[in-house]
């Protein structure tokens, strides 16, 4: 008899985009198993050709919902590189507040209400809510705090109006800091509780493993996510302008999205890519979750990714903090923004909650952008989630779990990476023959 | 001239208010925190010099009265009298009170004195009229307009309703309520923009972000403008 296993999820639930896990199976044997993304895509380098560069931020920052922060930040980077712009100490903190502020609101969103329905063994986390009150309302909270964080900072929760090229428009007074301080100070208890809601259900995150190679910011200072060179699992530091040589972009006919690889056939980005790099640099308290949950790096689990998340809302936390601390003692002044236009490229780099962040801008004297390109973290680990099922699925069908079983288990697999599918689809070059 | 002892019931929206005798349906919505919206309205004014001018306070009598819309300046409480102050007859015929004061309203909202707590922004606001500029809404022209500190901010030439959101924290206004399509409120703008010295270039780069169907528009107005 044989026995064929279809899995053809067309659009997985609970990731950003579109994305399909297709699988076909005779008899135990693995014939085909891909991972697509079809969505439309968006062209967004196009778009901001000929745009003047105060313009790029606010556009860029669109191509993001979630990490439009980082977008921001990246975008402004890469102007400031390219016009040869130095901003002040106090706007480097503000900006490392802002980044904290949506690592949190990120990394709690895809802990909490799309990796979280998984361990519990429901659809969605609306059920959860019957059944887990208290739990949800506890990640609700760490939610709120991390938009209190971007709205004090940024002047909204997503897509920020207070941050241009050289500095903020309007910065956060005194008082309002502190009051922010007490709030982390207060929500550090639930994101602890948080912690231990998901310990207790950890062992259904599956035992998966495969080395690869991890590539995230890496810096002497401080677990870096706003600034930093290039760091490797496999081959070390990087200078931030030799980009090109680590992403060497490539398309493949099934995805509208771009893949990318380095020194293998493919790499990851992320939280778990982060921590892999620069778990060294990791505040007390952080260090205390990965612990709790056995993290230590390399860790070449994709599963763990979620976790990594954990310990980075924790440590995210406790920087946000003493950025504060550091920020009131040095008190706050308007600053004024001058910019001297001028022709040139930059490129900027920053970790945002999915992974790595390049923005690559040219301008002609004018300050009009004349090229742009943008490399995003989601993009860089499609082929590692190829790559990933290529080897989970004949394993999943060689312990003999059912059709459903394994269309969780790769399901589960594709959200472990938080895939952002829409920001990854921005440009593809298509030749009509 | 209220009656002592004697107490009249109305209902409004549905709930039942006690009231004097003598007192008018907005005297009684405004002591209970019923927000009908009004221009001409002076509380100085005694009862016989209220004329129901401006129309804004307008109230459907449903029943106990002549049934249809009526300004609740002007309308006496009488008992058994019920009107609803926001049902789809009041809303419109508001509407069109608002667009009717617009068209003869100079726009120049960049130099009015009450930007930033306008009456006619906030109507336009709460009854979906696309008929002030984001100026309007700007508290900026006390702390210090954009355009004076050499920033292309496109409130001047984009329709209000946003509360000012952008400039009230120091961002310009990129347009994204889109470009006002009233040739003398682009005028105004303009003259705005030329006081700030910006350029016809930089003026429409920034404007196409949001509102490319109406450049051609912009552009007729520039040229006659002689704006370069």
């Amino acid at each position: 008899m044989t026995k064929e296993i279809n899995v053809d999820v067309e659009h997985i639930t609970r990731v950003e985009g579109h994305g399909n896990i297709v699988l076909n199976s005779k008899n135990g044997k693995v014939e085909r198993v891909q991972w697509e993304v079809p969505e439309a895509p968006r062209f967004f380098e196009v778009l901001v050709n000929g745009r003047d560069y105060t313009q790029l931020a606010q556009i860029t920052s669109r191509i993001c919902g979630i990490c439009s922060i980082g977008h921001t930040l990246a975008s402004l980077k890469a102007t400031e590189s390219a016009m040869g712009i130095k901003i002040s100490d106090q706007t480097l903190l503000l900006r490392k507040l802002a980044l904290h502020g949506e690592n949190i609101q990120s990394h709690i969103l895809h802990v909490g209400y799309l990796v979280a329905p998984d361990l519990f063994g429901v659809g969605s986390v609306f059920p959860l809510i019957n059944t887990d009150k208290e739990a949800v309302v506890k990640i609700v909270n760490v939610h709120r705090l991390a938009n209190e964080i971007c709205d004090m900072l940024c002047g909204r929760t997503t897509h920020p109006v207070t941050m241009v090229v050289g500095g903020f428009t309007k910065i956060p007074n005194k008082n309002g800091l502190t009051h922010l301080k007490s709030r982390i100070e207060e929500t550090m208890k639930t994101a602890g509780e948080v912690v231990d809601i998901v310990l207790a259900n950890a062992d259904k995150l599956p035992e998966f493993t495969r080395e690869t190679e991890y590539i995230g910011l890496t810096s002497d200072d401080e677990y870096a996510l706003y600034d930093g060179m290039i760091g490797s699992t496999d081959t070390g530091k990087h200078e931030v302008k030799e980009y090109e040589s680590i992403t060497n972009e490539w398309v493949v006919p099934h995805s509208t999205a771009k893949y990318t690889k380095h020194n293998r056939e493919s790499y990851m980005v992320g939280a778990l890519a982060r921590f892999n790099l620069n778990s060294a640099k990791l505040h007390p308290l952080a260090r205390e979750v990965a612990e709790k949950f056995g993290l230590r790096a390399p860790c070449y689990n994709p599963f763990m990714n979620s976790i990594a998340q954990l310990v980075e809302i924790v440590h995210s936390m406790e920087d946000s903090m003493k950025i504060i601390d550091e920020l009131l003692s040095r008190g706050l002044e308007n600053e004024k923004i001058e910019i001297n236009v001028k022709a040139g490229r930059g490129i900027g780099c920053v970790e945002v909650p999915r992974g790595i962040l390049f923005h690559d801008y040219t301008y002609d004297k004018d300050g009009k952008c004349v090229k742009a390109n943008c490399v995003i973290p989601t993009n860089q680990n499609h082929a590692n989630i190829q790559k990933d099922m290529e080897l989970f699925a004949p394993a999943l069908l060689e312990s003999g779990k059912t059709e459903k079983e394994v269309e969780l288990a790769l399901e589960m697999l594709v959200r472990a990476y938080d895939p952002c599918i829409s920001c990854s689809t921005h440009y593809l070059n298509v030749k009509f023959r | 001239m209220a009656l002592t002892g004697i107490k009249i019931t109305i209902n409004i929206d549905g709930k039942d208010y006690v009231c004097d005798p003598g007192e008018t349906v907005l005297d009684v919505a405004k002591r209970n925190n019923i927000d009908i919206p009004t221009f001409c309205y002076n509380p100085l004014l005694i009862e016989y010099q209220r004329l129901g001018s401006c129309r804004l306070c307008l109230v459907e009598v449903i029943s106990g009265g002549k049934p249809g819309l009526q300004s609740s300046c002007t309308l006496p409480v009488s008992t058994g009298l019920a009107v609803s102050t926001h049902s789809e007859m009041v809303y419109q015929a508001r509407r069109s009170v608002v667009e009717l004061l617009l068209s003869e309203h100079v726009m120049d909202c960049c130099n009015c004195g009450v930007s930033g707590n306008c009456i006619f922004a906030r109507m336009c606001r709460d009854y979906d009229i696309n008929g002030t500029p984001v100026c309007a809404e700007c508290p900026n022209q006390k702390e210090g307009c954009l355009l004076q500190r050499n920033t292309l901010c496109l409130g001047p030439i984009t329709y209000s309703g946003c509360n000012a959101y952008c400039t009230r924290k120091g961002y310009r206004c990129e347009g994204c309520f889109s470009m006002v399509q009233n040739e003398d409120i682009l005028r105004f703008g303009l003259k705005a923009y030329r006081d700030g010295g910006f350029s016809a270039d930089e003026i429409l780069n920034a404007a196409r972000i949001f509102s490319f169907d109406r450049i051609a528009l912009l552009e007729k107005v520039m040229k006659e403008e002689g704006f370069e």
